[in-house]
């Protein structure tokens, strides 16, 4: 007692002293108080980061980073993300979209985890990127400036963390032998390979086998290796029975596959079906939300998942925050598919409040804008039209019971690229026009915009990992012509509700991609629903070789606003164009341009 | 060299702390400060101005062989082919040699080295420690420390030293002094049964002192006073291979009843390039004839430490008590230089850094039964908050450790009287890595204070009680709380001795029986992986029997 109090003496002391003061943990890392952020997440514009690649705030965290290696760990962290918060603000972005944040296996295959994918601990932070007190000063410095954090989550697998001993010798065998073609295009071997790591789907789930023959299911086999950290999940992840082990999918248009099948490298299918893995799964993930005053969550692989997971899985997430002050928690899934009735199956009654328009990123964004440059390749406008006519009919039109309060027909993800695809410069062979004037769709359109890092700095990577960059060695300049065309936008989204929250017409597409007087013209209106009479006209010409008009032949556009005076908010001279009384309104529109016009009455400085 | 009032008292251990090295030890106590600070110079003549609180040395054992002749039929002992030295440097001449010499059917010659001109000797010390211990679980005790400098019992381990010593003395104004002492490192061979001992050059130096002026060159021990209790050297502690110099600046007049000054600069410089990536690497490449490999130096940047200490000695009246005090200062710099990444297999620039440290210490000591009592302050920033023999593991952004600081403040001291005698010591220290997160596990606060009471019985027995409270804050969640992680050990422990050597919380040899039982918060097993026992246990038990000693050190006096 005596020692104490000599000590407690001496702290005291000390600490009171200016210079050195006493160790604590800041306030904002700290358990915060739970608050909803959002009013309306059709106000808000997401920005996707890849936090490995945003920026280094603090090198201690580097662990084997290899720079220049875009398979391994570069260095960002959350620091990088806080130090660099009045970059995202310039840009004029609201939502930060995080990778994830919970510990991973740290490599395999000689491939780092530095996407966040390869899940090893649902309930601890990834040190690479920083612990539990700087996820929550990122969340909070967020929200000091208006902006919003999602988390994105998996719940469909987990990293590498068994393997299917199939021979039977209790070793992990990158190889066994097998014959037969790669399942890779362009093999010409007829020689292949079965790894105990990412075997092949077999209905009868992974058998092992000797050379007798088959010897019924491959034991499950946990690794232990704390080097990588590739040692057993906590909880029931950490046995077998949390696990399908049907082997890696080989065909995405088989459901069973689909969501029974492991995730291509090996990342081990949860069998999300089992009461107990359900629990700890909300359970480990609302914490999060807990933890760090979260605003939504971006889930993954959502389409390999049975349908009744995402039913108890939004509704209870939303039940626990609810009552701790934390609504309108956004959550929207990412099913890798064109398919537009698959993406909006997830948005049934009691599920996602929303998902990754995949569909428009493939029939829009790549057939229309990213092939401006190839004729012969371009689809029509009236793709477009037809795509979101569809929006009523395979999306829910009614918002989630506790949901965000806008239905997923009016709110979903828009996105042009993302960290799974090849960017958008890349597809469109570095057509920097044709990706300013995608950007013009995507921050007008209906539906919660979302831009993937970098986009602002015109990268032009190819598929994983080549689209994720390290955005820290550009220097983080904001004069670009790409970052102040996206930032103007941004602006305008934000100044004019009509863009935000009005309902959409199209008033003028096209199939017409050649010489003809209207190719690659779209146009649409946004006006009421939750606009009210607020009212904005888009007008995009997405041919690349000539102007356009609003028009062809007698045919012509034809706006809600006749007899109105319209300005060009896009436009830095802010032209005006007078809406005759019949309605009709033939505009010309320079290639790969575009306009945004308000009624005058309408214009805010 | 031991006399009455001058104790040895050092013990070391290995580094346990990435920011902190623990190495080895000296205690303060008040006529052994005193006289600590004299003998840093090492010199005779000023062994022989001693106060008298100081006794001059107790007669030591000359091992030289006093007036060794040549053996008859010899000859001279600079003869080619008398072996009387075993430097292999000096030339060979083939044919030099007696043509019977190495068939070894001749007859064994002896040689006796050719008599002195000079006063000279040999001499041998040693510092020791050897403990067996269990956790009265059925494994061996084990160390509970959670902060730096914590109580050194439990913790400190096994270890030894070696030193041999040649003195010389040419006149009353010139000497010189040769160390080496050798360090042997846990566990030893009749614990682990393996014959590959660590050993550990501690000493490797010459010294000699003209007139008042000392002067040394090698590799070298180089530290001032100690708290034992906590085996920590709390102002200065340098390892390094260099060299200094030092003098009395200013002795006053000594006269009866007349208070006494004295007044010593010591200046020292050294380098130390620890085999570590972060100061040195070798990098295998292409050999420039024939085939295979041959190692290039990629990394090459010594840490280079200047050290000045002024002590200042203030006797009362001229009596035994006094004070002492110190200001001193350290700069260290570390050069710029590339590291060749394994992983990427390039290069990588490592920027130059710097630091320096200022700290003092006031003692008070009545030279009576080493009872005496010690302030330290000390601030160091930069790269001079880590010790010279540990590597700094974060880092700034610029990958620099600027912004690193470390601020401590030890108080410690001994009173003995009669039957009686109390030990106690304790310290705050402030530690911040220069890292830009606000939460790292390399800033914090942290303390121990100690308290270690004796009963003599006799004046070879005796009984030590020892308790300890320590505490670390750090800037740290502590896992699954909303809590900052604070991790704190009480331990209580029992020490009944025999003390050969007589009564005294200095005197060694000291056999002992010691029992500790730490209690550990949660923080504290917080601070563990879940698979080590630690993280489970609340109370640690250690029940040992193990023996410490020291006798004529030259580090130590």
């Amino acid at each position: 007692m005596k020692s104490r109090v000599i000590l407690a003496a001496l702290f005291a002391g000390a600490c009171s002293l200016p210079e050195i003061g006493c160790v604590s943990v800041p306030d904002d890392g700290k358990q915060p108080a739970l608050a909803t952020h959002v009013d309306d997440w059709r106000d808000e514009v997401i920005y996707q980061v890849l936090v490995d690649r945003f920026a280094n705030g603090d090198v201690n965290n580097d662990y084997k980073v290899r720079p220049g290696y875009l398979a391994r760990f570069q260095g960002g962290d959350w620091q990088g993300l806080i130090d660099h918060l009045d970059y995202i603000k310039e840009l004029g972005v609201t939502t930060l979209w995080i990778s994830p944040v919970v510990k991973n296996v740290e490599t395999d295959a000689d491939v780092d985890s530095y996407h966040g994918y390869w899940a090893q601990d649902l309930t601890q932070t990834n040190p690479h990127f920083g612990d539990l007190a700087e996820l929550r000063k990122l969340t909070a410095a967020a929200h000091d400036k208006q902006l919003k954090v999602v988390l994105d989550i998996v719940t469909n697998h987990m990293g590498q963390v068994f393997y299917y001993d199939m021979n039977l010798n209790g070793n992990p065998d990158i190889n066994i032998g097998g014959s037969g073609p790669l399942p890779g295009a362009g093999s010409q071997s007829t020689i292949t390979r079965i790894t105990e790591f990412d075997p092949d789907w077999d209905p009868r789930g992974v058998q092992a086998f000797t050379s007798l023959g088959n010897a019924g299911r491959a034991p499950v086999i946990f690794i232990q290796d704390p080097s990588i950290n590739r040692v057993p999940p906590n909880g029931i992840l950490g046995t077998a029975a949390a696990y399908h082990g049907f082997g890696r999918i080989l065909n995405y248009d088989d459901e069973k596959q689909r969501t029974l099948g492991d995730f291509p490298g090996g990342l081990k299918d949860v069998a999300t079906e089992v009461p107990e893995v359900r629990l700890q799964l909300i359970d480990n993930y609302t914490r999060w939300a807990e933890l760090a005053d979260l605003d939504g969550f971006r889930i993954d692989t959502v389409k390999h998942v049975e349908y009744d997971f995402w039913k108890q899985f939004a509704t209870s997430v939303r039940q626990r925050l609810a009552p701790q002050g934390k609504n309108k928690f956004l959550m929207f899934g990412e099913a890798f598919d064109g398919n537009d009735k698959l993406l909006g199956s997830y948005t049934q009654d009691g599920m996602l409040d929303s998902v990754f328009y995949f569909s428009q990123h493939f029939q829009v964004f790549h057939d229309i804008f990213a092939n401006a440059h190839d004729e012969t390749q371009q689809k029509g406008t009236e793709q477009i039209q037809k795509l979101w006519a569809d929006r009523v009919v395979n999306y829910n039109t009614q918002p989630q019971p506790g949901g965000t309060g806008i239905p997923a027909s009016k709110s979903l993800v828009n996105f042009m690229d993302n960290h799974d695809v090849a960017r958008f410069l890349f597809d469109a062979a570095g057509d920097k026009p044709a990706l300013r004037n995608a950007l013009v769709l995507l921050m007008t359109e209906e539906g919660i915009p979302c831009v993937y890092y970098g986009t602002e700095q015109e990268f032009a990577g190819g598929n994983d990992p080549s689209n994720r960059e390290v955005l820290w060695n550009t220097g983080f300049p904001t004069s670009g012509d790409t970052f102040r065309h996206l930032s103007k936008l941004a602006r305008l989204r934000a100044k004019y509700p009509a863009l935000r929250r009005g309902d959409t017409k199209v008033v003028y597409s096209t199939p017409n991609v050649h010489a003809e007087e209207d190719a690659g013209i779209v146009a649409y209106e946004r006006t009421g629903g939750d606009a009210a009479d607020q009212y904005a006209l888009v007008v995009i010409n997405t041919n690349g070789r000539h102007m356009s008009t609003t028009a062809a032949g007698a045919k012509a556009m034809k706006v809600g606003r006749p007899g109105v005076t319209l300005v060009d908010v896009l436009d830095p001279e802010q032209k005006t164009y007078a809406v005759p009384a019949s309605g009709e309104l033939r505009l010309p529109v320079a290639q790969q341009q575009a306009m945004i016009l308000v009624p005058q009455d309408q214009l805010k400085p | 060299m031991l006399g009455p009032g001058t104790q040895v008292r050092r013990s070391s251990s290995l580094p346990d702390r990435p920011d902190r090295v623990v190495s080895s030890s000296i205690r303060g106590s008040a006529a052994a400060i005193l006289a600590a600070a004299l003998t840093l110079l090492a010199s005779p003549a000023l062994a022989q101005e001693q106060p008298p609180a100081a006794p001059a040395p107790a007669p030591s054992v000359v091992v030289v062989p006093a007036a060794a002749a040549p053996a008859p039929g010899t000859g001279d002992a600079s003869r080619a082919d008398a072996p009387v030295t075993s430097d292999t440097s000096g030339p060979s001449v083939p044919g030099a040699t007696s043509p019977g010499l190495g068939r070894g059917n001749e007859p064994t010659r002896v040689v006796t080295e050719k008599p002195s001109d000079h006063e000279g000797k040999f001499e041998f010390g040693s510092y020791g420690r050897v403990y067996a211990a269990s956790d009265l679980r059925g494994g061996t005790g084990r160390g509970s420390n959670v902060v730096a400098f914590g109580p050194r019992i439990v913790d400190e381990g096994s270890y030894a030293e070696l030193e041999l010593r040649r003195e010389d003395k040419w006149s009353e104004r010139v000497k010189g002094r040769v160390v080496a002492t050798l360090a042997l490192f846990p566990p030893f061979f009749h614990f682990s049964g393996k014959t590959d001992q660590a050993i550990g050059v501690r000493n490797l130096y010459a010294q000699g002192t003209y007139d008042k002026l000392t002067m040394w060159a090698g590799s070298r021990m180089y530290r001032g006073d100690d708290i034992y209790l906590l085996n920590w050297w709390p102002l200065d502690n340098q390892n390094t291979v260099g060299g200094g110099i030092g003098a009395p600046i200013y002795k006053s007049e000594e006269a009866p009843g007349r208070t006494q000054y004295e007044t010593v600069l010591q200046l020292h410089a050294g380098q130390q390039r620890l085999d570590n990536p972060y100061q040195s690497q070798q990098v295998p490449v292409v050999a420039p004839f024939g085939f295979g490999t041959v190692d290039v130096t990629k990394l090459d940047r010594p840490r280079t430490i200047e050290t000045v200490k002024l002590t200042q000695f203030v006797r009362p009246g001229g009596g035994a008590a006094g004070f002492k005090a110190i200001l001193y200062g350290e700069l260290h710099q570390l050069s710029a230089g590339t590291f060749n990444d394994p992983l990427t297999k390039s290069d990588r620039g490592l920027p130059e850094d710097s630091g320096w440290m200022l700290g003092s210490q006031l003692t008070y000591f009545t030279g009576k039964r080493d009872t005496y009592a010690s302030l330290v302050l000390r601030h160091a920033r930069g790269i001079a908050a880590y010790d010279p023999l540990a590597v700094p593991i974060t880092f700034a952004l610029d990958r620099t450790t600027s912004g690193a600081s470390e601020t401590q403040i030890a108080l410690s001291g001994n009173y003995e009287r009669e039957e009686f005698s109390i030990l106690w010591a304790a310290y705050v220290r402030f530690f911040r890595d220069g890292s830009s997160s606000a939460t790292s596990t390399q800033k914090y606060d942290e303390g121990a204070a100690v308290v270690r009471p004796s009963v003599f019985f006799g004046d070879y027995f005796g009984l030590s009680l020892e308790g300890s409270y320590q505490q670390r804050r750090l800037a740290m969640l502590q896992p699954g709380t909303n809590d900052q992680l604070n991790a704190s050990v009480a331990k209580f422990g029992v020490i009944p001795y025999f003390s050969p050597s007589g009564r005294g919380s200095y005197k060694r040899p000291q056999i002992r029986l010691l029992y500790v039982a730490s209690f550990r918060d949660s923080g504290t097993r917080a601070l563990y992986p879940v698979e080590d026992v630690f993280a489970q246990r609340k109370t640690e038990h250690f029940l040992g029997l193990g023996a410490e000693w020291w006798f004529n050190s030259s580090s130590y006096p």
